[in-house]
C-alpha cells in the first residue's frame, strides 16, 4: 500500500513538474505581464545587463575586473582608465548585485577572465537587501546553468524558481538570441567594458531621515565567502565603497561600523571621504553619479591604487 | 510553523514516514509520535507556552478523572476546576487589556478616571480553540457521554494533534479521542484524498485568501479613500479572503490528519452558498457552532423554551461567538448583527428550512434560491465589516461611506485594473466550489471520472496556479490570532 502510494506521489509529482512547466512558458510567452505574478523574466531591461553580458562572453581576458551593484557599472569608466594605460578592463556589475550574485559571476568568468586584480565595490545597501531582484536580472540577461540553479537554494523564492525554468526554456530555445538591446535608452548609454554613463543629468537634492546601514547575515557570509575564494586563489582585490551624495552618506548614522567591518576584510577605501564632490553637480540621483562624478572619482581611484602599487 | 512554509513541507514528509515506520510496532509509539511532533510544531512558533498547554492537559487529564470516580458535588468541583482553569487562562491571556480597557473607558464616561496598567501580553497561539477541545472532554466526562482515559499519552495527543491545533477543527472527545485507541493501518486511499484536500486548501489559501488580503487589507487601511462602490467590493475580497483563509486551513488540516489515518470533523460547507443566515450558520465554522449549541444553547434550554427566552438564547450565543473571535467590541457587534439577521427566520420557524443543496430542477426555484443566495452573501459581507474593521467607528464610517449613492458609480480605476486577474481567479474557485457542494470538499470527486493523465493535469493547473498567484510575503492565517 505504502509503496504504490510513494510510486504514484512521485510519478504525480513529476507529470505536474511538466504540466506546470508548459504552463508556465505558455504565460510566459503569450500572457500578458499582469498574468504573470510571480514570473519576473525582464531581458533588455534597465542597466544594459543584456549587453554586458553578452559582450563578456567574448572577451578572452582582464586584469582589472569589476565587481558590484549599479554603483560599479555607473561608477567605474574602462575609458578613463584606458587613458592611464589600463587597456583591459571588464566591468562586470549589474543591478542591485548583492554577494549573492557576485558569487555566481565569479564563478562563470573569474577564470575566463583571470584579472590581476579585482575591484570589488562594496555599496553598504548590497549587504541587507535580499538580492532576489538582481538574481531576476541575471536569470534573465546571463545564461542558466547550475550557478542559477543554485539560486534557487539560496532565496527559497518562487520568482526565482519560475524564472529560472523559463529563462532555461528560452536559454535552450535560444529565443533570447534575436533580442537586441539598444545602447542608447532612457538617457543611458553602453560603454564598451559593462560600463553605463549618464551624461547630462544632475541632482536636486532632497533632505533625508536619520538611517542605519543593516548588514543580513547570509550576504555577510556569502562576502565572506568570496573574500576567502580570491585569497585561497592568490588574486588581489580592494574594496571600494563608491560614492553616494553627502547628504544622503551622513544620514546614516553607522557608517564607522560599515568601514570597520569592510577594513576588517581587506584593503578598503571609502571614496565618500576620499573625494570632494558636488551632490547637484556630480549625482543624478542620490547615490549614483554621473559622468562629472565619475570623472573626479576615477582620477583619484586610479591615483590611490597606483600609489599603494595596486596596478 | 505555517501551513504554507518551508519548514512544514519539509516536516510534514519526516513526520510521515516515522509514523508509518512506527506502525508494525505499538499503538502507544505510534501516539507518542504524534504527540513530541505535535510539540515541536507548536514550539517551533514559541516554545514557553508548551508548558501552557502541558498544564491544561494535565488538569483536563486528572480532572476527568476524578470527576468519573467521585459522586454528588465533587464531580461538579472538579468540572469547575477544569472550567475555571481553562478558561482562566484564556481570560487572562485573551481578554485581560480588554476588560482593563474597558474599565477604564467606562469609569472615564461616568467622570471618573482609573489608573490600571494593562500588560504586554502576547496570546499563545491556538489557546482559544485547544482550551474548547479540552473543555469538551471533561463536560462529556461529567455528563457521562464518555469514560476518561488512563493513557496520558493518547490525551495528550489528543489535545495536541498538529494538524488541528492552532486553528481547529475543535474536535470533540467523542470523535477524535477514540482514534487513538485504534489500530491505524495506512490506508492508500485515505492518504491520496487527504493530499487532495490540502491541494485544495492550499489553493484556497495561498491564492484566493492571500490575493484578497493585499485589496482589503488596501481598501480597508485607506477606507477614507474611496467611493461607496470601491468600499463594496472591498468587503466582498474581505468576505473571500476570510472563507479562503479559515476554510483552506481546515482543508489542509483535516487532509493532513487524513495522511495518519485520522478523520477530523467538518468546518465548512460551502457557506457562501447559504440561502439565508440560518444555513449560514450550519456550514461556516461548524466546530465552533456545534460545540456552542452543545454546551452553551441547549444547556440554556436550546429552543424548548418560549419564544422570548430563545431569542436571547440566541443572543447569548451569538454575542459569546463574536468575543470569543478576539477581545474587540467589533466583534460582539458582529456576533449581535448576525443574532439580528437570524432571529426572524427564528420567529418566523424558517430556520431550518435550507437543510441541503437538493434543488428541484425548476429555473424559477433556481432564480430565487439565486436572489436569496446574493442576498444573504450581502448581509453576511456586510457583517463582515465589522470583523474586519479597527473598531466601531471604523465599521460605521466604512458602511456609512459605502451606502451612499457612490455604491452604484464605477470602482477605482487602479483597483480595477490591479484586481482583474484576482476576479477571474475568484470567479473559478466559485464554479469549483459550485461544481463540487454536494461533496466534503470541492475536489473531493471532482474528475474522478476523467482519464487520469486529464485529471492529473487538472491538479497540475491547481498547483502551477499556486506557484503562480501566491503572495510572496508569507501571511499567518487569520484565525491564528483567535
Amino acid at each position: 500500500m505504502m509503496g504504490r502510494f510513494i510510486l504514484k506521489l512521485t510519478a504525480f509529482l513529476f507529470f505536474s513538474f511538466i504540466i506546470y512547466t508548459l504552463t508556465l512558458i505558455l504565460f510566459g510567452e503569450y500572457l500578458p505581464s499582469e498574468w504573470n505574478n510571480n514570473l519576473n523574466y525582464k531581458t533588455a531591461s534597465g542597466g544594459h545587463a543584456l549587453t554586458r553580458f553578452r559582450e563578456v562572453k567574448t572577451v578572452k581576458s582582464a586584469d582589472v575586473l569589476i565587481v558590484g551593484s549599479s554603483h560599479a557599472y555607473r561608477g567605474f569608466d574602462p575609458r578613463i582608465f584606458s587613458e592611464y594605460g589600463y587597456n583591459s578592463f571588464f566591468n562586470l556589475g549589474s543591478s542591485s548585485q548583492t554577494h549573492l550574485q557576485t558569487e555566481v559571476l565569479l564563478e562563470r568568468y573569474l577564470k575566463k577572465l583571470n584579472p590581476k586584480l579585482i575591484i570589488y565595490e562594496v555599496y553598504p545597501g548590497t549587504f541587507k537587501a535580499d538580492g532576489i531582484e538582481s538574481s531576476l536580472d541575471i536569470i534573465a540577461n546571463d545564461k542558466n546553468d547550475f550557478e542559477s540553479f543554485k539560486l534557487i537554494f539560496k532565496h527559497k523564492h518562487i520568482k526565482i524558481v519560475n524564472s529560472f525554468i523559463y529563462g532555461l526554456y528560452r536559454d535552450i530555445s535560444g529565443l533570447n538570441k534575436g533580442i537586441k538591446e539598444s545602447k542608447r535608452k532612457k538617457g543611458d548609454e553602453y560603454i564598451d567594458g559593462g560600463y553605463v554613463q549618464k551624461k547630462n543629468k544632475t541632482f536636486r537634492n532632497v533632505s533625508n531621515s536619520k538611517k542605519w546601514w543593516k548588514v543580513r547575515d547570509q550576504q555577510l557570509d556569502a562576502f565572506d565567502g568570496i573574500i576567502k575564494s580570491l585569497k585561497d586563489m592568490n588574486i588581489k582585490f580592494v574594496l571600494v565603497q563608491a560614492p553616494i551624495t553627502s547628504s544622503f552618506y551622513q544620514a546614516h548614522q553607522n557608517n564607522d561600523y560599515f568601514d570597520s567591518l569592510m577594513d576588517s576584510r581587506g584593503t578598503y577605501f571609502n571614496f565618500n571621504k576620499l573625494v570632494e564632490l558636488n551632490d547637484s553637480i556630480h549625482f543624478y540621483d542620490r547615490h549614483h553619479l554621473n559622468q562629472a562624478g565619475v570623472n573626479i572619482f576615477n582620477k583619484k581611484l586610479i591615483q590611490i591604487l597606483k600609489e599603494k602599487d595596486m596596478i | 510553523m505555517l501551513f504554507n512554509s518551508l519548514e512544514f513541507t519539509i516536516f510534514l514528509p519526516v513526520v510521515f514516514t516515522i509514523y508509518w515506520v512506527l506502525q508494525k510496532s505499538k499503538l502507544k509509539y505510534q501516539n507518542f509520535w504524534i504527540l513530541a511532533s505535535s510539540y515541536f510544531f507548536y514550539g517551533w512558533w514559541d516554545w514557553r507556552f508548551l508548558g501552557l498547554i502541558l498544564f491544561s492537559t494535565l488538569v483536563d487529564y486528572f480532572a476527568a478523572k476524578s470527576i468519573s470516580s467521585s459522586n454528588g458535588n465533587n464531580r461538579k468541583l472538579y468540572l469547575w476546576l477544569s472550567i475555571c482553569v481553562n478558561l482562566g487562562f484564556l481570560g487572562f491571556f485573551k481578554y485581560f487589556n480588554f476588560f482593563i480597557d474597558s474599565l477604564k473607558n467606562s469609569v472615564l464616561f461616568f467622570g471618573g478616571e482609573l489608573d490600571v496598567a494593562t500588560l504586554e501580553i502576547v496570546l499563545p497561539v491556538g489557546i482559544s480553540f485547544y482550551t474548547f477541545q479540552t473543555l469538551s472532554y471533561t463536560i462529556d466526562v461529567y455528563r457521562g457521554k464518555i469514560k476518561p482515559t488512563d493513557d496520558f499519552i493518547a490525551f495528550a495527543a489528543f489535545v495536541s494533534f498538529f494538524p488541528q491545533l492552532v486553528a481547529g477543527p475543535i474536535e470533540r472527545a467523542s470523535n477524535l479521542l477514540p482514534q487513538f485507541f485504534t489500530k491505524r493501518t495506512f490506508s492508500y486511499s485515505l492518504a491520496i484524498d487527504g493530499l487532495r484536500q490540502i491541494l485544495w486548501g492550499l489553493f484556497k489559501k495561498m491564492v484566493i485568501a492571500d490575493n484578497c488580503a493585499t485589496f482589503a487589507n488596501l481598501i480597508f487601511n485607506n477606507s477614507d479613500d474611496y467611493s461607496g462602490s470601491t468600499l463594496f467590493v472591498g468587503a466582498m475580497f474581505f468576505a473571500f479572503q476570510i472563507y479562503g483563509d479559515f476554510s483552506g486551513y481546515s482543508d489542509i488540516a483535516i487532509g493532513t490528519a487524513r495522511l495518519f489515518g485520522f478523520n477530523l470533523m467538518k468546518n465548512f460547507a460551502f457557506p457562501y452558498f447559504s440561502r439565508d443566515i440560518a444555513e449560514f450558520w450550519r456550514r461556516w465554522h461548524i466546530s465552533l457552532s456545534t460545540w456552542f449549541r452543545d454546551y452553551l444553547y441547549i444547556p440554556l434550554g436550546g429552543s424548548k423554551v418560549g419564544s422570548i427566552t430563545k431569542i436571547r438564547n440566541v443572543f447569548i450565543i451569538f454575542i459569546v461567538s463574536g468575543f470569543w473571535h478576539g477581545a474587540n467590541w467589533t466583534f460582539i457587534v458582529w456576533g449581535a448583527l448576525n443574532a439580528l439577521f437570524f432571529i426572524p427566520l427564528l420567529v418566523l420557524n424558517r430556520n431550518r428550512k435550507n437543510l441541503d443543496f437538493d434543488e428541484h430542477q425548476n429555473v424559477w426555484i433556481y432564480l430565487k434560491n439565486l436572489f436569496n443566495r446574493v442576498l444573504t452573501f450581502i448581509l453576511v459581507t456586510i457583517a463582515w465589516v465589522f470583523f474586519r474593521a479597527e473598531s466601531i467607528d471604523h465599521a460605521l464610517n466604512y458602511l456609512k461611506s459605502m451606502f451612499t449613492k457612490a455604491l452604484f458609480t464605477s470602482l477605482d480605476s487602479k483597483i480595477l485594473e490591479d484586481s482583474t486577474v484576482l476576479f477571474y481567479l475568484i470567479s473559478i474557485f466559485i464554479l469549483l466550489e459550485w461544481v463540487g457542494r454536494k461533496n466534503e470538499y470541492a475536489l473531493e470527486k471532482l474528475g474522478m471520472s476523467w482519464p487520469m493523465l486529464i485529471r492529473w493535469s487538472f491538479y497540475g493547473l491547481i498547483i502551477f496556479s499556486i506557484g503562480m498567484f501566491m503572495v510572496t510575503e508569507e501571511t499567518p492565517f487569520i484565525y491564528f490570532q483567535f
